[in-house]
């Protein structure tokens, strides 16, 4: 054979391969508009859904249905906000006051789609767990554009997924690892910590500069920054007192909802949004308008993050008749919790006070120890007044499960059942766990009208 | 009224009274636990109790010895009843580190923590003066060895606190700020002296209360702090162990967020200015008692509005 059929032969293979791969993503890509707009249209369905919800559901859909999150994060057509640099972030340690403040906007890319999780598949061992397998899924085949308009991404390194995705993310888009250290009582170790985002502070100054000017992130956008975030926290913490009242509100799919739409959003948009979404909350309370009676049995999810579209678990606790009001998960009341605390404006002090904020009331289980986690979990079972907890493990996050034993026997204590659910992204296991919930859901019916 | 401008109005009446006060007659007594600093001269309200007890144990009479236990009566009396907070509220060396904090506020320039490491290495200098100040007098009493030195040496622990330089100076009276050419012991004592008022005084601008932990009489002060009547107190529960009330604490005490058992949380450098309970994000998690009363406590709405996202809150609302 000569050279020239060689690479003829060469040329179709790669062709061919090309065809496939443009099918499955395809696939891929109808099977992801279809589950997220099932569950939107689920949300939208709900008589008692709040007026202001339907920003929130707006933002879900120009992201996951039509594909559009240039809308949201790079609004304006003129040519300043178009150079504006977008920047991904995952879990919650990545401070985004920094990249408010360097005039980029932050992005929070953790997936939780079924598909893209799927796609994710064979590039990471196969116990690898579905956040990590969707966020590779999505960038690797571009799923969508949302993972393509990010400049820059940054992976903390939380557990072990976590941290071995931001080496595989980094065959597709630029990636800055940053380092968390995991235990969190060590005054070294803080100040490590504290050294890791002056760093990150000068690598964002390089990055949204231009050409070899770096663009400094000033004391007054700093603390402009802190404000708005601070905001948005005022408010989530809102919706979050809101949620305490005997008969709830708000169910508990929509507040979460509302809150994971804080990932695509702009903290500012989200903000005002959230303000209005809390002031008609306050109305129906005024009015007396709960969406259900107090002796609905009161669920705390605990455990693995659900994720936008993934709304398995939340929607099937509210149908078999439970409300949810409360979720310990880094995409939900953990999110936007925990404020920045100054007492002056220098640079120092707000560099201090962010790094405390972004990990020292974390209670992720990627630290060890992670007492603080049962200690909040107690609390929450307390404020929200819990009648149980729905332990959520995603297939494959062993540090939540190993963290299971724990929170079981505290709760022993307080005499609070815990369901531990573990699963995946799959539908495929709606119809047994609806089972197990609904058991579940029962007997906490049944204890609370005793 | 907010608990940190509740408190400015505190030092600054305070530090006129105190230093002041005699223009119109005052005179507190020989007692006070702050640095009302007899230096000042004429106008001095009050006396510090740390030169009335270098003074007595000098004289070292049985007559003396007397009058100091009457003088240590009023003294655990005065602090017994609001323990430390007459570091965090009333001490004019106090209110003099706050302007002087203000000032790096309002430049926008950061403080300087030091290493864990440090702090525990620099413990022990509140225990050299206070021995300073106890036992050298003794010796002023019975000079049974080098007498001539000993003569010099009244009231040691003054001839080296910062108080002394610093506070007449700030009434316009520059005569404190020499070295004193009696003799070898004189200048060695006001050397040192002017060089610790130095180090004060550039520390205060780098660091938030920089001398307090240093201090002798706060030493004294924390002793009572199991007994005085105002204590600090947190919920364990309700805490996120955010580390916001050692941000902002100014004496930087670590233990009060790492607190996981015990309620009281009166720590042995602590001025009670109750700024960690001002700036503590949980409802609750943090509160000042007066008997086992509460007479403030955490607010996730005041820590929002202190931190300008609502509009002000203020702690009258909070206060009862
Ligand atoms: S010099 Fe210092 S210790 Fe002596 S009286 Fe004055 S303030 Fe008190
Ligand atoms: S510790 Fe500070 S505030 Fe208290 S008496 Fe000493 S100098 Fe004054
Ligand atoms: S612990 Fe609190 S009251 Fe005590 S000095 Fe620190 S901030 Fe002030
Ligand atoms: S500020 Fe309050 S919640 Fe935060 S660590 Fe201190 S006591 Fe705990």
């Amino acid at each position: 054979m000569n050279e020239s059929t060689n690479e003829q032969i060469d040329e179709i293979l790669m062709n061919k391969e090309a065809d496939q791969l443009q099918k499955r993503k395809a696939r891929f890509a109808r099977g992801l508009v279809r589950s997220a707009e099932t569950t939107l249209a689920e949300l939208e369905e709900n008589p008692d859904l709040p007026e202001s919800m339907h920003y929130f559901i707006n933002i879900m859909r120009e992201v996951f249905v039509k594909d559009r999150a240039h809308r949201l994060l790079l609004p304006s057509q003129n040519q300043s906000a178009n150079n504006r640099k977008i920047i991904g972030t995952y879990c919650l340690m990545v401070p985004e006051e920094l990249i408010y403040a360097a005039g980029a906007t932050p992005v929070r890319l953790c997936g939780g789609n079924y598909e893209a999780s799927l796609a994710g598949d064979e590039l990471v061992p196969r116990d690898t767990c579905p956040v990590v397998k969707a966020s590779i899924g999505f960038t690797s085949l571009n799923l969508m554009s949302l993972y393509q308009m990010c400049d820059a991404v940054i992976v903390p390194t939380t557990c072990d997924a976590k941290r071995k995705m931001g080496e595989e993310l980094s065959k597709f888009t630029e990636v800055w690892m940053l380092e968390v250290p995991h235990i969190k009582d060590s005054e070294g170790s803080r100040r490590q910590w504290l050294q890791q985002l002056y760093a990150l502070k000068n690598n964002i100054e390089k990055f949204t500069g231009k050409s070899f000017i770096r663009r400094k992130i000033r004391r007054k956008a700093l603390d402009a920054s802190i404000k708005m975030i601070g905001s948005a926290q005022y408010q989530a913490r809102r919706l979050y007192d809101i949620r305490k009242s005997s008969a709830a509100i708000i169910s508990g799919r929509d507040a979460m909802f509302a809150i994971n739409a804080y990932s695509y959003d702009t903290a500012f948009k989200w903000t005002k949004a959230m303000t209005r979404l809390n002031d008609e909350l306050e109305v129906r309370c005024h009015k007396g308008q709960f969406i259900c009676s107090e002796h609905t049995p009161r669920i705390l999810i605990a455990g693995s993050p659900p994720i936008f579209p993934n709304w398995k678990i939340p929607s099937l606790i509210e149908e078999m008749g439970a409300v949810i009001v409360a979720d310990e998960s880094c995409m939900g009341n953990r999110y936007l919790y925990d404020p920045i605390g100054l007492t002056e404006k220098s640079v120092t002090d707000m560099m201090v006070g962010i790094a405390a904020r972004y990990i020292m009331p974390c209670v992720c289980p990627s630290f060890a120890p992670n007492e603080d986690r049962l200690f909040r979990l107690l609390q929450m079972a307390e404020e929200f007044s819990i009648d149980g907890i729905i332990y959520h493990v995603l297939k494959g996050c062993v540090i939540y499960d190993f963290e299971l034993i724990r929170v079981e026997k505290i709760m022993k204590g307080k005499n609070i059942p815990v369901l531990r659910i573990e699963t995946d992204y799959s539908p495929e296991d709606i119809e047994q766990l609806r089972t197990r919930i609904e058991a579940f859901v029962e007997m906490l019916g049944i204890r609370k009208e005793r | 009224m907010t608990v940190t401008n509740l408190r400015w109005m505190a030092l600054i009446i305070s530090f006129l009274v105190l230093i002041l006060g005699g223009l119109i007659g005052l005179d507190l007594g020989g007692f006070l636990p702050v640095y009302a600093c007899p230096y000042v001269g004429q106008t001095r309200g009050g006396v510090c109790f740390l030169f009335r007890l270098q003074f007595i144990l000098g004289v070292g009479s049985w007559e003396a010895f007397k009058a100091l236990g009457e003088h240590l009566l009023y003294f655990s009396i005065l602090v017994v009843l609001i323990g430390r907070a007459w570091c965090g509220w009333i001490c004019p060396f106090g209110f003099l580190q706050d302007v002087l904090d203000l000032i790096r506020r309002k430049l926008h320039i950061g403080y300087i923590r030091f290493p864990e490491r440090l702090r525990a290495n620099l413990r022990c200098i509140k225990w050299i003066f206070f021995f300073i100040a106890l036992l050298i007098p003794l010796w002023v009493a019975y000079p049974l060895l080098a007498p001539s030195v000993a003569g010099d040496l009244r009231q040691p622990f003054c001839q080296l606190c910062p108080g002394k330089y610093i506070l007449p100076l700030i009434i316009g009276n520059p005569d404190s700020v020499a070295v004193d050419f009696k003799s070898a012991t004189t200048i060695t004592m006001t050397i040192l002296g002017l060089t610790f008022s130095t180090i004060a005084i550039i520390g205060a601008l780098l660091k938030r209360r920089f001398w307090c932990p240093y201090c002798p009489m706060g030493l004294l002060l924390s002793w009572y702090k199991k007994i005085s009547f105002i204590k600090l107190k947190k919920d364990c529960q309700k805490c996120t162990m955010c580390e916001v009330c050692y941000n902002v604490c100014p004496v930087e005490i670590q233990q009060v967020f790492k607190e996981r058992e015990n309620e009281d949380v009166t720590f042995t450098d602590c001025t009670l200015c109750l700024r960690c309970v001002e700036y503590c994000p949980e409802d609750g998690a943090l509160r000042a008692t007066f008997l086992g009363k509460t007479i403030y406590k955490s607010t996730s709405k005041g820590f929002f509005s202190r931190q300008h996202i609502i509009p002000g809150v203020t702690d009258d609302q909070v206060i009862r």
